[in-house]
């Protein structure tokens, strides 16, 4: 049992220096700013529209469009880094996978782009 | 095994030719425009067909293979052909309805064929993570094809309805399968057997809630009461054809999976699962049968029809036997027939303001449209599973198994609920046959509708002459589930 | 030959009604009238041959049960009493099927009409030449089945439907009766066949059984039962009230069934039954009590009737019951020879009805008559042939018969004897009143009938005048042709033991009872026939007023002592509120109820709120999917697992 959570001691690590940096940045601010609040610096900014108003408001789905194309070519990228390490153990084969989920990201991507998701106007 | 190893693609070429399809069509729609979607459904239809071809070339034997998560057994071969054909019919459905409706988009022949791939991957998945991933593909594709008709709210109510109560099951049956591997160490159905079928091995309590939350999460999809509460909603809202599409290859394909579970890696823990299982299939055909009665919308009726009939497969598999699996696969193969040929019907009700969805747009019908109406009687019949027709032997072999099994009060409430069930379905013969005729429905169902809608009633009708192909082949897929 | 007698008017009946349509409505009149008058032309020469000669025949045609200690088979039993019979049966049937032609001409299912005829005609000679009780019963119910089927033939009038229905059941009870007593005859004897019954009986005089819990006579119970069916299908007091309403069918059907043969079924089934009758006095005093009261009680009620037929059924009625109590006293020959040639004159009255009416424009209602003798008078002297046969004028068939009972009643010295005496010679007087009443009102007179009616009366074709005319024959000459036969010196060689006497011949005495009691029913006759010319010629407006003056006794005879009213307020309200409460409270409200109607209640109630359930809000149904998660889990919970 030690032993098993004696792995997970990195992530409790790793959580203790991102919860110390967050709260230096914060606190930092905070301590050496200036202070000019306004209602529109005080309210939270949410993708471009009001985060506390009627639910039925009407909305421009692009910024939706943009966040979730980004979304996934963000989550291609976060699957590329552990394949790049592990690389050599994984063999031709893993190799290949990748390269095949590369080629059925770029057919997604094709469609896109010829559909005029990218396009803004 | 050694990952550096090419795993053998020879089980999964369906599977692969079908995904290379879809991206394909994907690019040929999408550089030849709306115009090209006659051309893509056909192409997507060719595509099934020949995944459905290549289905039947696989081997008789259970072949493993991807790191043991995915199987071709018998089992796996019956179910797929099934979902592949009422896939490819479902495109046929809807194409000429897609013309008519000015709704030319070749991404929907596309979702279905990616919604047959997840299906063929879940009927083949051989481990949590693979049925997961299956699931997931089905899904997200139905999700879209609810939604299809984008200026329509009912429809985009639909799909929003079922892609956040599908997001909600989804999370159940990950969680559920956390908890699996979470107290067994192991994904896989095949070790997950071995480790239960070990002598003494007796289940945590923490186990059996994984096993709840992964049948709630399988029983929303094939929409098992307590988890059906979307079906009305979104069978309604749906484009018909789409209603079509989901009350029957997602239902194989999930009940498939389900029977896959619970006798595979759960086959010791019968005692645990069967009770759900019966729990459920009870509330299935009693609501089925009771909720249908008071509605007036022929696609919500249909939507209760198709949770009463997943009761009633469920009874098959509560049997948990070999011969309660068969029933089951003959249940969803006539089923199939039945459901594909009512939602043609209902598909032919248009007059010239457009789609009708009620019951008593139907009255008359024998006059106006006789051979519709005997039709849609056929299966009426049939769905209320009157004798001879091929819905009585569905229901027949179910119940057998189930009173073979010593659930002989299962069957006697099956027995209830099918007699309850009869009410409704009978009533709209009476309505097409001794109503006054309502206004005339548009022009005939195109031809290739035509040959389908003979070719179920003729099933149907004619099942009890001729019926041992489906039996035999049923009784082979079972023998290969239950060992 | 036998076979032939009997099965003919089957193939007749057979062909007319499966393939009337084919050979259409004179083909059918064709085929069966020509097979009766075979089938009857046959039964006179085994009349001669049986009766007159020295023949006789028991014909096993095949066997019918073979089931453990249970057997009896299809046989012919051919005695002089099956002989009479025949004949009577044969010839009054292949008449009425010659008559029929012409009353029922303008109908429009003639073959049907005909089928039923000749079907009836089958049933009947299976009762009459039945060699055992079970083939006894198919005729006693064929005939009944015939009788339903003839009395609501035009099934469109709502009163004949009614008087079908009624005539069935009233039969049923007579039936269950009849059938308990065959019960009791095979538990007893353990057979059914007759030698065998016949051959045991005198070995269980005295013997008591348990029956309904109580030990009693056995002889006396089965007899009693037996005579209950007869009581039924003769229409004898107590059971007689399907009867006058069974008019209702077609005149000559009347005639047929409900005068001449299947209401004399229950005397023919006491004369075969002779055998076990003898051996019980108390059925025998039972059977004459029933006789002579029935005998008088529709002799008073015939005198209040309005309605044609009905006056000739309840005259009918009262015939059978002097039957009856000839055979009750043990003079079956004179029953029998009563019952031989009642046939002929009540037909022939019936028929002569029937002529009346076709005449009258279908005219039933005497008071609507009158003054047609000059119009119609061959049927008016035929009606006259019947009504002298009838009333017992000398040297006319009922002469004959009747003083030949009246006599044997007087013979017999016991008191019933007496009762039925006193009982029979009143009623002598009132037939002859009211046959007269019937004459007088019918053809004398002024006419009543509205102009057009008149007009239009006109003598019958003869296709109906001729049987009219055979039958009148046999109205006259019957009686003093037959008579040394029947019932005087020939007595012996003629039934040859068919019919079965324990003590004296009461007949010999009969014979020679004093001056006073032979005379005694002609002088009856003749006071009758005065008092109604009186009248109804000489002071026709008497009848009304003596009808006010005692309007309570006239009512009491009008509405028929009130039987149907007394059968109505104890039996068929009762009945109908019990109907009516099982169907309302036991059917309607407890089967119903929480049967179909509160099961498809409680469903609609079920899917109302599962309806309700579907609210279409999204947080509902992922609610209940939470719940059900929840539900299932706490159930592993609780049931650890």
């Amino acid at each position: 049992m030690e032993a098993l959570l004696l792995e997970y001691l990195p992530i409790l690590i790793f959580l203790g220096v991102a919860i110390a940096l967050s709260l230096v940045f914060v606190g930092a601010a905070w301590l050496i700013a200036r202070q000019n609040p306004d209602p529109e610096k005080l309210s939270a900014y949410e993708c471009g529209f009001d985060a506390f108003g009627d639910s039925r408001r009407q909305f421009d789905v692009r910024f939706y469009l943009v966040s979730i194309l980004f979304i996934i070519f963000d989550l291609e990228v976060a699957f590329l880094f552990p394949w790049a390490v592990a690389l050599g153990d994984i063999g031709i084969f893993g190799f290949w996978s990748m390269v095949i989920f590369l080629g059925i990201l770029t057919v997604g991507f094709i469609y896109e782009w010829k559909k005029g998701a990218l396009e803004w106007e | 095994m050694t990952p550096a190893l090419i795993p053998s693609l020879g089980p999964a070429v369906p599977e692969i030719l079908l995904a290379v399809a879809a991206m394909a069509l994907l690019m040929v729609g999408v550089f030849r425009g709306n115009g090209a979607s006659n051309l893509v459904g056909w192409l997507s239809v060719a595509a099934l067909g020949v995944a459905a071809v290549l289905t039947l070339g696989l081997p008789g034997e259970r072949v493993l293979t991807f790191s043991n998560m995915f199987v071709v057994d018998g089992f796996a071969r019956f179910v797929k052909v099934m979902v592949l054909m009422s896939s490819a019919l479902a495109i046929i459905m809807s194409m000429n309805w897609l013309d008519r409706e000015n709704i030319n988009r070749f991404e929907y022949p596309l979702l279905v064929l990616l919604a047959a791939l997840g299906m063929a991957m879940m009927v083949s998945a051989n481990d949590l993570i693979s049925l997961y991933v299956g699931l997931e593909l089905q899904s997200l594709s139905l999700y879209v094809l609810a939604a299809i008709r984008r200026d329509s709210a009912v429809s985009t109510e639909a799909g929003i309805k079922y892609f956040v109560l599908g997001a909600l099951a989804s999370g159940m049956l990950l969680y559920g399968s956390s908890l699996i591997y979470g107290f067994t160490g192991t994904t896989n159905f095949d070790a997950l057997a071995t480790l239960f079928g070990r002598e003494g091995y007796s289940a945590s309590i923490g186990l059996i809630f994984g096993i709840v939350f992964l049948a709630a999460g399988l029983a929303f999809k094939v929409s098992a009461v307590p988890f059906h509460m979307w079906t009305p909603d979104v069978y309604e809202g749906a484009p018909t054809p789409v209603t079509a599409f989901f009350a029957v290859a997602p239902k194989i394909a999930a009940l498939a999976l389900f029977s896959r579970i619970v006798l595979g890696p759960f086959a010791e823990m019968i005692d645990q699962w069967r009770q759900i299982i019966v729990f459920l299939a009870i509330a299935s055909m009693v609501l089925g049968a009771v909720a249908a009665i008071v509605q007036t919308n022929i696609k919500r009726l249909m939507a209760y029809s198709s949770i009463g009939h997943v009761g009633y497969a469920l009874v098959g598999l509560a049997a948990g036997t070999e011969e309660g699996v068969r029933g089951l696969l003959i249940y969803l193969a006539i089923y199939l027939a039945m459901n594909v040929g009512a939602f043609i019907c209902i598909l032919a009700m248009r007059r010239k303001d457009g789609m009708t969805e009620e019951i008593r747009d139907l009255a008359g019908l024998a006059q106006t449209r006789p051979g519709m109406a005997a039709a849609l009687a056929i299966f009426m019949f049939s769905l209320a599973g009157i004798p001879p027709l091929a819905g009585f032997f569905g229901k027949f072999y179910v119940f057998v198994a189930a009173v073979n099994a010593g659930l002989v009060g299962l069957a006697v409430i099956g027995v209830i609920a099918s007699v309850i069930g009869a009410y409704y379905y009978l009533r709209i013969v009476k309505i097409m046959y001794f109503d006054e005729p309502a206004a005339e429905f548009e022009a005939p169902m195109s031809r290739e509708l035509g040959i389908v809608v003979t070719a179920a009633a003729v099933f149907t009708v004619l099942f009890v002459l001729y019926p041992s192909p489906i039996l035999d082949s049923a009784a082979v897929a079972a023998a290969a589930l239950v060992p | 030959m036998y076979q032939a007698i009997v099965f003919l008017p089957l193939i007749g009946a057979i062909i007319a009604g499966f393939f009337g349509r084919w050979i259409g409505d004179r083909g059918a009149q064709l085929v069966t009238c020509s097979l009766l008058v075979v089938s009857a032309l046959l039964s006179i020469i085994a009349f001669f041959d049986v009766a007159l000669g020295h023949g006789g025949a028991r014909i096993e045609l095949f066997t019918w049960f073979d089931s453990g200690d249970f057997a009896a088979s299809w046989a012919l039993r051919i005695d002089t009493l099956t002989a009479v019979m025949l004949v009577v049966v044969t010839g009054v049937s292949s008449l009425v099927h010659i008559y029929s032609v012409g009353y029922m001409s303008h109908d429009t299912s003639i073959p049907r009409f005909m089928s039923y005829l000749s079907l009836f005609t089958f049933a009947m000679l299976m009762l009459v030449t039945a060699d055992n009780f079970v083939q006894l019963f198919f005729g006693w119910e064929g005939v009944g089945l015939a009788s339903y089927l003839l009395i609501g033939f035009w099934y469109k009038k709502p009163s004949a439907n009614a008087a079908a229905i009624k005539a069935f059941l009233v039969n049923r009870v007579g039936d269950f009766g009849f059938a308990l007593g065959i019960f009791a005859v095979f538990v007893v004897f353990g057979s059914l066949s007759f030698d065998t019954v016949f051959a045991n009986a005198p070995e269980f005089v005295g013997r008591n059984f348990l029956f309904l819990g109580q030990q009693v006579d056995i002889l006396t119970t089965i007899c009693i039962l037996l005579f209950i069916g007869a009581m039924g299908k003769s229409a004898q007091l107590g059971l007689h009230t399907w009867l006058p309403d069974a008019m209702e069918g077609p005149t000559p059907v009347s005639a047929l069934i409900h005068a001449a043969t299947m209401v004399t079924a229950g005397v023919f089934m006491v004369c075969r039954c002779s055998p076990l009758f003898e051996l019980s006095p108390t059925a025998l005093t039972f059977v004459t009590f029933i006789g002579a009261t029935t005998a008088f009680f529709a002799a008073t009620v015939g005198v209040a009737q309005n309605d044609i037929k009905r006056v000739i059924a309840y005259s009918t009625c009262s015939q059978l019951g002097y039957m009856f109590f000839a055979a009750g006293v043990s003079a079956y020959g004179a029953a029998i020879f009563h019952l031989f040639t009642h046939a002929f004159f009540k037909a022939l009255l019936f028929l002569g009805a029937g002529s009346v009416i076709h005449a009258m424009s279908d005219e039933q209602d005497m008071r609507n008559m009158g003054g047609i003798r000059k119009m119609i008078p061959f049927t008016y002297v035929m009606m006259l042939v019947g009504t002298l046969a009838l009333t017992g004028v000398p040297f006319f068939a009922g002469f004959y018969s009747k003083d030949m009972i009246i006599e044997s009643a007087f013979a017999a010295h016991t008191d019933i004897g007496e009762y039925a005496f006193v009982l029979g010679v009143a009623a002598a007087f009132l037939t002859a009143f009211y046959s007269w009443r019937l004459i007088f009102m019918t053809f004398h007179g002024k006419p009543r009938a509205s102009e057009a009616v008149i007009h239009h009366v006109h003598e019958s074709p003869a296709v109906m005048t001729v049987p009219l005319a055979i039958l009148a024959a046999g109205a006259v000459g019957a009686g003093y042709l037959f008579y040394d036969y029947f019932v005087g010196h020939h007595y012996e060689e003629f039934w040859r033991g068919s019919l079965y006497l324990a003590g004296e011949n009461v007949l010999e005495a009969a014979h020679h009872v004093p001056l006073w009691v032979k005379l005694l029913p002609l002088v009856m006759s003749v006071s009758g026939f005065a008092l109604a010319w009186a009248l109804y010629i000489k002071a026709p407006d008497i009848p009304g007023r003596l009808a006010k003056m005692h309007e309570p006794i006239y009512k009491f005879l009008l509405n028929k002592w009130y039987f149907d009213e007394i059968y109505d307020f104890l039996l068929v309200r009762p009945a109908k509120y019990l109907g009516l409460v099982l169907w309302k409270k036991g059917d309607g409200e407890t089967i119903d109820g929480f049967g179909p109607d509160g099961v498809s209640a409680v469903v609609l109630d079920l899917s109302r709120r599962a309806r309700k359930l579907q609210s279409g809000y999204l947080y509902h149904y992922a609610f209940a999917m939470l719940i059900g998660v929840a539900a299932i889990a706490t159930w592993f919970m609780v049931m650890g697992g």
